[in-house]
């Protein structure tokens, strides 16, 4: 805030004087003086950013002209100036929703100032909060997911439809197909815009861990549980809980999960009390969960309890044109990021981008459009700059390094880590070691989730 | 003069060192204070103790800031009186001891 327009309504005239002189010593402050209530109330629609307000006006009580502030503006700062140090007053003029209770002594002018400067800091960050929160919605916007295939046109349609209601969505697709992005142009675009997206990857949480982390718990639930602490739901008031890797949640947890989905209703571990939770539902999954159904890994209950509204994002092999339209989209975002010279695409480039599999999906795309930009020779990327062979140059890099077993097993586990997104599980699976193994490694620094 | 009923140093302290910010808030009590002086008579003798304790609360803040120390509990009890509904021979002599250091205040501080 520049200017910071504060109302004084103080009707002994020498004191007024005193609390004009010393506002007046800020530049920034605006100041207006009234000497009545009613005359202050007439002006009160210009709305100021803060009032000084004497408790002991002639024509109205303090806390009457309060009431009369909170109605025609809520959320207005209001210091009360009071002549009497009297406790109970001060208790119900706070209650009332006066920001400060100041006694006309020694230490007023002091009190103001710092009260003043806090109205001032909170303003300040009110502002930002704003323009942050506008900044996140455009970056979400869902036109901002770029492509034009038949696929893409169908997942559109759907966010859009998903941001009209609170139905719970589930999102499926393959790893790097972009779910993330969804469940935030869902949210960044929906009536709960304003309130938290909280995401959590199920995955990536070791299963004992993964209740308190969603539900909280209570200091002393467990071991190592030293204070309280709210979980993702609870964080989630209001908002939205986006639960990422869905399908690799464990039955145990399956069923206390459909438990608070079903009652809206969670108590933290090592508590009693019932919480009411009411956060709107997204789920994201790289796994066929009907089939996950079927070989009785996920809870049919549950799988019905969030299949809502079900979005499939294609894969990038299937989306045509959209290789080409993302791949522009990636290189001009990197050039404009890294002041680089504008750069084009070679055709015999394009023709190799647009035949390539993309295992990876858009996630795959993005990193190797950077890399070609960057091993570019001339502003135009080559065929040669493609990098696709990422996973056999780096297996031959090991190879070739004459690694220990226990190093090379070490390095083989993060790379499947980092291809993987950080699953866990599917990494497990896919190399046949135990989960366990894994979450060994992650605790004692071996390898890591970044 | 060492016989000033007043004392001005927290108003100058509140001025920061401005001269003319003192010779204002002067002014202002000179303007207000006897007129309010006059109403808390009246009141006094007319026995509206509502209106006396009033007045005392709102001339309790100059008392202090022009640091006319002679009074200051006196103005006190005469606003916790008068909202007590209490008139009686001690309101009288509380409040002719505030007349009297109050016009002494006035005539010294016109010489200011």
């Amino acid at each position: 805030m520049s200017l910071m327009k504060i109302f004084v309504v103080e009707d002994s005239i020498p004191y007024a004087k005193v609390l004009l002189h010393h506002l007046r010593l800020n530049p920034d402050n605006e100041v207006e003086h009234f000497s009545d209530a009613k005359s202050f109330l007439n002006q009160i629609h210009q709305i100021p950013d803060c009032v000084l307000l004497d408790y002991s006006l002639p024509d109205l009580s303090g806390i009457e002209v309060l009431k009369r502030i909170r109605a025609q503006a809520p959320d207005l700062p209001v210091l009360i100036v009071s002549g009497q140090e009297d406790v109970g007053t001060a208790v119900n003029l706070l209650k009332e929703g006066a920001y400060d209770y100041i006694v006309k002594d020694v230490n007023a002018k002091e009190r103001i100032w710092n009260a003043l400067n806090n109205i001032r800091e909170n303003a300040r960050l009110r502002k930002e909060i704003d323009v942050l929160r506008e900044e996140v919605n455009q970056k979400y916007d869902f036109s901002n997911i770029i492509g034009s295939s038949e696929g893409i046109k169908k997942v559109y349609k759907y966010i859009e439809k998903a941001t009209r209601t609170n139905i719970t969505v589930s999102i499926y697709g393959e790893t790097g197909t972009g779910k993330e992005l969804v469940a935030k142009a869902i949210h960044y675009n929906s009536k709960y815009r304003n309130k938290p997206l909280v995401s959590i990857n199920i995955a990536a949480i070791p299963t004992e861990l993964l209740e308190s982390e969603l539900f909280g718990h209570e200091k002393g639930a467990f071991t190592g549980a030293v204070s309280r602490r709210v979980g993702k739901f609870e964080e989630a008031q209001g908002g939205t809980l986006f639960l990422d890797e869905i399908g690799e949640m464990d039955l145990n947890l399956q069923a206390k999960l459909l438990r608070v989905i079903q009652e809206k209703e969670l108590n933290r571990l090592g508590s009693n009390k019932s919480i009411k939770v009411n956060a709107r539902i997204l789920v994201a999954t790289n796994r066929d969960l009907k089939e996950e159904v079927r070989l009785g890994n996920f809870r049919e209950d549950l799988y019905y309890r969030l299949l809502g509204l079900p979005i499939h994002l294609p894969p990038l092999r299937e989306r045509g044109g959209d290789i080409m339209l993302l791949a522009k989209h990636f290189l001009q975002d990197f050039i404009k990021e890294n002041g680089f010279p504008d750069m084009k695409i070679s055709p015999e480039a394009q023709q190799r981008m647009l035949s390539y599999p993309w295992p990876g999906n858009v996630r795959e795309l993005k990193a190797i459009v950077e890399l070609a930009a960057v091993l570019s020779d001339d502003g135009i990327i080559e065929e040669k700059d493609l990098n696709f062979n990422t996973v056999t140059d780096e297996m031959d890099t090991l190879v070739s390094e004459g690694l220990s077993l226990k190093e090379y097993n070490r390095r083989l586990i993060q790379y499947y880590l980092r291809r993987n997104n950080n699953n866990v599980v599917e990494v497990a699976k896919r190399l046949d070691i135990g989960k366990s193994t894994l979450y060994r490694m992650i605790k004692n620094d071996e390898i890591n989730l970044n | 003069m060492s016989d000033k009923v007043y004392n001005l140093a927290q108003l100058e302290e509140q001025g920061g060192g401005d001269a003319e910010f003192v010779s204002m808030m002067v002014d202002t009590f000179l303007e207000h204070t006897p007129g309010q002086l006059e109403e808390m008579k009246s009141a006094h003798s007319s026995g509206d103790s509502a209106t006396l304790g009033a007045i005392a609360h709102k001339i309790k803040p100059n008392v202090d800031m022009f640091g006319i120390d002679a009074i200051t509990q006196d103005i006190r009890d005469l606003e916790q009186m008068g909202k007590n509904g209490i008139i009686n021979a001690e309101t009288q002599e509380k409040m002719q001891k505030v007349e009297a250091e109050l016009t002494i205040a006035f005539e010294q501080l016109k010489q200011h």
